[in-house]
């Protein structure tokens, strides 16, 4: 009993911290969700106004087109960012000069800020000046101007996130590697199986947990980029990099929208959870029900 | 099925040499048990059998063909590790039909080898179980199916039964033994238990950082120890071993030992004088209460009684002799009584090169 109370004496300064932090906030998005709340409008008080937020969600048509392309971010971004990191991860695990070296430089891009990040890769692809747009010119004699072209921007924002969280991605992958029992890699070897066997058949399903909670991290994380994308683009050219936080971030902070700003946000919260869902049923619970 | 020839195999990694030109052959359907003390080489011979690691030297053929730079998977060979490498995430049924699914057999083809291999190890049951939910022994069988199912040229086994606990131990060595008899591949196999050598193999290969001390057939090696090193290893518990000289009395020749014991010699061309080794297995000793069919007056230190048999722990001189009898002896501690030897057990060797004379 003794202990007990202890126990939970040690746990409530971090438990006060949650709270405020973290319940405190998340219920107050949600009360601000239904109201009409803009500190500058006609009316700067908050206004019950049921769930016309809501209402309003469904029929944003640029709320849309954020969702749109912000998927294809994700989708091109996470899967860039798994492949890439895996064969990093492959390659720190055999042995070569300077591996330690690279292996510490290779991580450095995780410990910036998104907004450092952003400011990088602004002056990196600003036309006339920038080293990226110089390089594109004269290897493909391409002219690169993400202020001009939809897909230049699109796809130096998802090059910036490949570069940004690869990493990261690398350094969960090695964990797993390294810890994987050498036995039955030897063993399928003699079982006749080749390369590509090995990984198809061993070493995929045996990282497939930490491969999977790799993919949750990335996914949260690339669902709501805000800061990066900002700094760099803006949201544009246009609305062609307007991803769903960009697009939350100009409806609450220059718009002072503040009710319709939280209902997205709560909506995009419930699609995270659903799609995170979506994925641990698919890939995670068969396994584990199967395992009994 | 296949013989296997190997050939002067010498390993190094980088200047350090741990293999030196080792030689052993293997006749088809032989059972060849790698013997010896860990860190002897048995296991790299092993895994340089199974092209797991480069032999630096020599050559090593399976069949009629040299498989030197030959990758594990096209050396047709089936292996059982000590920790038997299943794979966790694959059902018993997959874990066996593994090979068979590499080699993009037809699905009918596995499901019927699989069930066969199952069938002779009692795993049909456990089909659909995980590696996790099997016990040591069920783990055991299911590396054991996994490797007959493809009925390869030759079997190896690294340490199967360490794992397992001792009366399991002796249910799998018996199980192993009975499969070989079945299917009459050529099986490598390696321990550092010279029990399982003694009870499973045709031919035995006693090894010591990484030369190849005896070969031989179980008995032979226990009859006759081609060395101190090798007469030590075999038989349990091992054998007795007195330091000493060759000396005359009464127009017949003795050992002396170096702390003062007399005791009987076979006939050997030793010159007296010569120094040897003189050794004895426990299970040759024969005891005498009062001494009188003759022997050696030892004192007790030490009776262990294991109900089959007793073993007793004796000084004489400044050595401790230890003997194994099957009469129920009562000895108290430090009493007095006599050792006898049958000189035709008695094992020479010379004391500088520990060859057997």
């Amino acid at each position: 009993m003794h202990s007990n109370r202890l126990g939970w004496l040690l746990l409530a300064p971090t438990m006060i911290i949650l709270f405020f932090f973290g319940v405190v906030p998340f219920f107050y998005v949600i009360w601000v969700s239904f109201h009409q709340w803009n500190p500058f409008a006609a009316n700067p008080n908050m206004v019950f106004n049921w769930a016309s937020n809501y209402r309003q969600v469904v029929f944003d048509a640029q709320l849309m087109a954020s969702l749109g392309v912000t998927f294809a971010f994700v989708f091109f971004a996470v899967v860039s960012e798994l492949i890439l990191g895996y064969l990093l991860a492959q390659a720190f695990m055999k042995d070569f000069p300077g591996k330690a070296f690279f292996r510490t430089i290779h991580t450095l891009p995780l410990i910036m800020a998104p907004i450092i990040v952003g400011s990088i890769w602004k002056l990196m692809t600003t036309p006339s000046i920038g080293i990226i747009p110089s390089l594109v010119q004269s290897w493909f004699g391409l002219d690169l101007n993400i202020g001009q072209s939809a897909l230049a921007a699109f796809t130096v924002t998802v090059v910036m996130d490949i570069w940004h969280w690869t990493p990261l991605v690398t350094l969960s992958l090695i964990a797993a590697l390294v810890s994987l029992p050498p036995d039955p890699f030897e063993q399928a070897q003699i079982d006749g199986a080749n390369k590509r066997q090995i990984f198809w058949h061993i070493t995929l399903p045996m990282i497939a947990p930490a491969v999977v909670a790799t993919v949750f991290i990335r996914l949260m994380d690339a669902l709501r980029t805000v800061d990066e994308v900002l700094m760099l683009t803006g949201g544009g050219p246009g609305s062609a990099t307007r991803y769903i936080g960009v697009h939350i971030f100009k409806e609450v902070f220059p718009r002072t929208n503040y009710g319709y700003g939280s209902a997205i946000s709560v909506v995009v919260l419930y699609m995270t959870i659903v799609i995170c869902w979506l994925l641990y049923v698919g890939l995670i619970a068969p396994r584990n029900t199967k395992k009994g | 099925m296949a013989n296997v020839k190997i050939d002067n195999v010498v390993k190094r990694y980088g200047a350090v040499q741990v293999m030196h030109g080792v030689n052993v052959d293997i006749e088809h359907g032989e059972f060849v048990v790698l013997v010896g003390p860990s860190g002897c080489g048995k296991s790299t011979l092993l895994r340089m059998l199974a092209g797991l690691e480069e032999i630096s030297d020599g050559t090593i053929s399976i069949g009629d063909k040299v498989v030197n730079g030959v990758s594990p998977k096209d050396r047709d060979i089936s292996m059982v590790f000590q920790s038997y490498a299943l794979y966790p995430h694959k059902t018993v049924a997959e874990n066996i039909g593994f090979p068979l699914k590499m080699a993009k057999r037809p699905k009918a083809e596995i499901d019927e080898k699989v069930t066969r291999a199952a069938k002779i190890l009692d795993l049909a049951h456990l089909l659909d179980r995980f590696p996790k939910q099997l016990s040591g022994g069920q783990r055991q069988r299911v590396a054991m199916g996994r490797a007959i199912v493809r009925d390869p040229q030759v079997f190896l086994f690294d340490e199967p039964l360490s794992n397992l606990d001792a009366k399991l131990r002796v249910t799998m060595r018996v199980e192993i033994k009975e499969l070989h008899q079945r299917l009459k591949t050529t099986i490598v196999y390696v321990t550092h238990d010279q029990i399982e050598a003694m009870t499973m193999a045709d031919k035995i290969v006693v090894m010591r950082d990484g030369r190849v001390e005896q070969i031989g057939a179980p008995l032979d090696l226990y009859d006759r120890p081609g060395n101190v090193f090798v007469a030590g290893f075999i038989g349990s518990p091992s054998m007795n071993f007195l330091r000493g000289k060759i000396a005359s009395a009464d127009g017949a020749k003795q050992f002396a030992s170096d702390s003062g014991l007399r005791l009987p010699l076979p006939d050997t061309g030793a010159p007296d004088g010569a120094e040897v080794i003189y050794g004895i297995r426990p299970e040759h000793i024969g005891v005498s209460a009062d001494g009188t069919a003759g022997g050696v007056p030892v004192n007790v230190v030490v009776v262990e009684p294991t109900g089959s048999e007793t073993q007793i722990f004796a000084k004489a001189g400044g050595d401790v002799i230890d003997a194994i009898v099957k009469d129920r002896i009562r000895a108290a501690p430090g009493s007095q009584i006599h050792f006898v030897i049958d000189p035709a057990n008695v094992h020479l060797f010379d004391a500088k090169t520990e060859q057997r004379i």
